[in-house]
């Protein structure tokens, strides 16, 4: 018997299958990548291994995740960092819902790789951040990794606070945010020069805060709303007696306290003492403890470095393995009793120090922002009330910021203490550096006194 | 429609008289009554592991129910000469193979009913709020992948009326991995600039007319309920509609195939 199809049923079959494909690349497509990706389309980019792909196609990526989450916790408690950072990346492709994995992993890239004196290994920051906007990505609609991201820019890169604000504002935006680390805008607001606003975000959380303690009571609330009343205070004496309410007015600037700018006499000289340690020996004119001065000794030509900082937040892709090739150390030189004095021992690292260029750059920095509030009494938030007659810059940070900046340069021979500077300790220093003696007096002293918080005393 | 729900109804008989699926959907039930032993797995929330786990193995325990129960499904018939006595009454060739579709997507939705009974209980019992709204929340899972079901199932029909159980069943398998793996290759492929366009274009081919199997993996929302869905309603309902036209698709080939069948 011959069959012969009915042509009606053809035409449906035909419109069927126009009609399916239809929907799934016009209707169904776009949101499925949106809403129910479970990867957001991270998950074969970043080339995951076949079995892996098995366990998410086979729906237990959770499940997966969590095993190798616990396996990360035990590498943790061995110190095995090195082991913990595959996981991380693969537990956060796995499920990328993981909110601590991410914040956990930020934090460890972050601050948990340092040499044998407590350094971080900087060339892993802007991993640590790449893998934070990751995270953003992949849970928008949670506080938690916008406020890890931005305190990742406040308090591990201490610079740059602009970044800061800019993620703790979308944090802000996020239903569950818990009310007390709201708080942080309003600092973060104040370091990046922008006094305004840090007064209007304390103001506004002043009034949420009371709303709610009104509302549900509990001590907490109490707790906070106090703690944002003090903060506004605080930050209301603070706003006129370093002159910023009279710069605003375009007053004169006589009478408060961060007039007239007070020169820190910045000097310093590297010594390389041994092969891949140098000490570096140099004056600050400020009394109080709680000046620390930025070093940074890196590669002539480490890309996207400028200004005793890299450009941190260039990175998208998460790269867990840092390039080996490069130098960049950082570190703080304390200033005690006018003088500051340290060695920084790069010899037991290689890896993390590996000095394989020729040329290397010597860079210090000092930013009033980053500064305690009994130096920013003085010295202001933008370093208004500082200045240093050899080494001010107000062009490599934004918005003529008021910095101390200076570089030296040094070389791979001299560092490494090759060729002619086996036998001969290299020294590198600014001009205006002077030897003093034993008791940290080189000359005439000229000491700054710090005024306390309202008590309108004069500066010197 | 009479001849249509008789054969129905002796299918499902027959699945549920099948001890292999028996003991599948046994071993399914354990698994989820055991789950709420691995939260110690979860970073944070517990839940999170338990409900990953749980439709993890629904949706493994309810593909391989599927795929056996129909690729042996018109084989058999022509193997132990049973489709000739019906055959031999008043049916028509495409009310069999309807009927042992349905017959079928009954079973399946025995089975799946219980396993999704089986893990709201259990859910419930180790939830500390008892939120009655979270395990409805839950049931989206199941109730999606049934739908998939139904079309892998049409799939292993489709096959069936033209090869070998055996090759039926890898057929099967990789069109139920294909279509479940291809949404983010396709989307991978989409956003890559090296990408060839011909690659480009052949996946976009792909995508458009393989059966897609993951519009219906709709866990993740539901595992982590924090993910913020736009109009949630109308995407189930439109991988519904499309799972209905896709498997309708599959019975018309297939009942033109096996039309065409010496049997």
């Amino acid at each position: 018997m011959k069959h012969r199809s009915s042509p009606i049923l053809l035409v449906m079959l035909l419109l069927a299958i126009l009609g399916q494909g239809f929907l799934q690349r016009k209707v169904i497509f776009p949101q499925w990548k949106r809403d129910f990706n479970p990867g957001k389309g991270k998950l074969m980019s970043s080339a995951m291994s076949p079995d892996q792909i098995l366990a998410v196609l086979a729906g237990f990526r959770e499940i997966t995740a969590g095993i190798l989450w616990v396996k990360a916790d035990s590498f943790f408690d061995n110190g095995n960092y090195d082991a913990i950072l595959p996981l991380i990346r693969l537990v956060t492709l796995l499920d990328p819902n993981e909110i601590d994995v991410y914040a956990t992993g930020m934090w460890h890239i972050g601050y948990n790789f340092t040499d044998e004196e407590q350094r971080s290994d900087r060339r892993y920051l802007p991993s640590a951040l790449a893998l934070g906007k990751e995270g953003c990505k992949q849970n928008p609609d949670t506080y938690e990794l916008f406020f890890e991201e931005g305190w990742l820019w406040y308090h591990k890169i201490d610079d740059d606070y602009d970044n800061a604000v800019k993620w703790f504002l979308q944090a802000q935006t996020k239903a569950d945010m818990m009310p007390a680390r709201k708080n942080l805008l309003g600092m973060a607001y104040q370091r990046a020069g922008e006094v305004d606003k840090s007064i209007d975000t304390y103001f506004r959380l002043y009034t949420d805060s009371e709303k709610r303690y009104e509302k549900e009571g509990a001590f907490q609330n109490h707790q906070n709303r106090d703690t944002l009343e003090s903060n506004l205070d605080n930050m209301l004496v603070r706003s006129v007696q370093r002159g910023y309410q009279a710069m605003q007015r375009k007053d004169t600037l006589t009478g408060y306290d961060v007039n007239p700018p007070f020169d820190v006499g910045f000097s310093v000289k590297a010594t390389v003492v041994e092969p891949r340690v140098i000490r570096f020996e140099g004056t600050w004119n400020v009394l109080p403890v709680g000046t620390r001065v930025r070093v940074v000794l890196r590669d002539a030509d480490f890309p996207g470095a400028h200004g005793a900082e890299l450009d941190w937040d260039a990175k998208d892709s998460v790269n867990l393995d840092p390039p080996r090739d490069q130098t960049f150390m950082q570190e703080q030189l304390f200033v005690k009793n006018r003088r500051f004095n340290k060695k920084v021992d790069m010899s037991k690292d290689p890896t993390m120090y590996p000095f394989t260029k020729d040329k290397y750059i010597l860079e210090f920095y000092y930013n009033a922002r980053s500064a305690p509030p009994h130096i920013q009494d003085k010295f202001g938030w933008s370093g208004e009330g500082m200045t240093d007659k050899n080494f001010l810059n107000t062009k490599i940070r934004p918005n003529g910021q008021r910095v101390v900046f200076t570089s030296l340069t040094l070389t791979k021979d001299q560092i490494l203490r090759y060729g002619e500077w086996v036998d001969k300790a290299p020294i590198v220093k600014t001009a205006n550096y002077a030897e003093t003696g034993p008791d940290n007096s080189a000359g005439e002293d000229v000491i700054l006194k710090i005024p306390s918080l309202r008590s309108g005393a004069g500066t010197k | 429609m009479r001849p249509i729900l008789a054969i129905a109804s002796t299918t499902v008989g027959e699945a549920i008289r099948r001890r292999v699926l028996l003991v599948i959907l046994l071993i399914g039930v354990l698994f989820i009554v055991v789950a709420p032993g691995l939260g110690i797995l979860s970073a944070r929330s517990e839940t999170t592991v338990l409900r990953g786990f749980m439709l993890g193995v629904t949706q493994g325990v309810s593909c391989i129910i599927a795929v056996i129960l129909t690729v042996y499904m018109i084989p058999n018939e022509i193997e132990r000469r049973t489709i000739y006595t019906i055959l031999s009454k008043p049916v028509q060739r495409w009310q069999f193979l309807v009927g042992k579709y349905l017959g079928a997507v009954f079973s399946l939705l025995l089975m799946m009913a219980m396993m999704s009974a089986v893990m709201a209980f259990v859910f419930f019992l180790q939830q500390q709020s008892k939120n009655v709204g979270e395990v409805a929340d839950l049931m989206k899972g199941p109730m999606m992948y049934f739908v998939q079901m139904c079309l892998l199932a049409a799939v292993g029909i489709f096959f069936s009326t033209f090869v070998a159980p055996l090759v039926n069943f890898f057929l099967t398998i990789g069109v139920f991995l294909l279509g479940t793996f291809f949404n983010p290759l396709f989307q991978t492929l989409q956003e890559n600039q090296n990408t060839v366009p011909f690659v480009k274009l052949v996946a976009k081919g792909v995508n458009t007319f393989l059966p897609n199997f993951a519009n219906y993996n709709v866990q993740n929302p539901i595992i982590n309920p924090t993910s913020v869905i736009q109009n949630e309603g109308r995407y189930y309902l439109g991988i519904t509609v499309y799972g209905v036209v896709y498997i309708s698709i599959l019975l018309i080939v297939a009942i033109l195939i096996f039309d065409r069948r010496e049997v």
